[in-house]
């Protein structure tokens, strides 16, 4: 297989870049966060390193440090990673019929929100799907997500303190990579579905907990997907 | 490290990549494109995505509005640098570099 080969591992490597970018510069965040916590460098590179989720691994310092339960921490966080089930299926579905899945068990463990986010943007623009350029999206990924932490970790506690507008932008990198992504995947027969994705999050989190709206606005869009055509055949 | 961070870390870790895995093995070869589960799973992308960047806003938006320049800033970066280049790479750095840039500003 060619280094220019679309599906090749190294393609899938340099995919990785945009996740990358965004990647290393909020787990340097999580790294400083954890260490200023408390938490040793190890710890905070044990959590990035098993967990693979940065959302939930900040909520777990949050939920760490707040006195929360163990078990109650840990099924809380569990909760809010249930979306990651549609995640698989989704990619299949649009990879098509025959694609591949025998190292599936090696790129799903990267297989992020961003990861999902790119994988599906690089199909929509016709890109095939490959295991071998899963694995190198899932890993280019994975590496920042723990050279950040690492970095994060090493710099400690306070690193970021004196440049609240460096924070700031780093902070903003996650977002402008979503909006990014949804902006790489767009199309017009999707505007109901991320209306209703956003209104049924934004409802969800103002009257229940982040968590919840997250969740809800997922199914929720999904939904607005499958009934939407029928709609459209009714009128 | 700690025992219960060790726990912590094996449970949600293990869930988590059961959560990513274990879809992964349905077989959805005899789904035809037009039943419900396969326009579902077609509609999940562009949900999952819109819904993570209205969560990932969400926080900022509930704040004043007089303190939503960056925001807005780093918003319109990021589409208008899009549109031109098609490049996420670019779009994501524009906007949080646009972003960082209003908010030293202000």
């Amino acid at each position: 297989m060619s280094d220019t080969d679309p599906t090749s591992f190294r393609q899938g490597l340099l995919a990785a870049l945009p996740i990358a970018l965004g990647y290393f510069p909020i787990a340097f965040a999580f790294g400083v966060a954890a260490t200023g916590q408390g938490l040793t460098g190890l710890e905070a590179f044990g959590l990035s390193a098993f967990i693979f989720a940065g959302a939930s691994q900040f909520l777990a310092l949050a939920l760490i440090t707040g006195g929360a339960p163990i078990l109650v921490a840990a099924f809380t966080l569990v909760a809010m990673n249930i979306r990651h089930v549609m995640y698989g299926p989704a990619l299949y579905k649009r990879a098509g019929p025959g694609a591949a899945r025998n190292q599936a068990h090696l790129w799903a463990f990267a297989l992020t929100d961003e990861v999902f986010g790119a994988a599906l943007g690089q199909l929509a623009r016709g890109r095939k799907f490959s295991e071998p350029f899963m694995l190198g999206l899932g890993l280019g990924a994975y590496l920042a997500w723990l050279g950040g932490t690492a970095a994060g970790a090493f710099a400690g506690g306070g690193a970021l303190a004196g440049h609240p507008a460096l924070q700031a932008g780093l902070a903003f990198m996650l977002p402008a990579l979503f909006l990014a992504l949804l902006l790489s995947i767009l199309a017009r027969s999707h505007l109901p579905v991320i209306a209703i994705a956003a209104a049924v999050c934004v409802g969800l989190t103002l009257l229940w907990s982040g968590t919840a709206g997250i969740l809800g606005g997922m199914i929720a869009g999904a939904v607005a997907g499958v009934l939407g055509p029928r709609a459209q055949d009714a009128q | 490290m700690r025992s219960d961070l060790v726990i912590l870390v094996l449970i949600v870790g293990g869930f988590t990549y059961a959560f990513r895995f274990l879809p992964t093995r349905v077989d959805l070869s005899a789904l035809k494109p037009d039943s419900l589960l396969s326009r579902f799973l077609a509609s999940t992308g562009p949900a999952a995505i819109a819904t993570l960047f209205v969560a990932a806003v969400l926080p900022e938006l509930r704040g004043p509005m007089t303190g939503q320049g960056p925001l807005v800033a780093g918003i319109l970066a990021v589409v208008v640098t899009f549109r031109v280049t098609k490049s996420v790479v670019g779009a994501t750095l524009a906007g949080s570099l646009a972003y960082g840039l209003l908010f030293a500003v202000l």
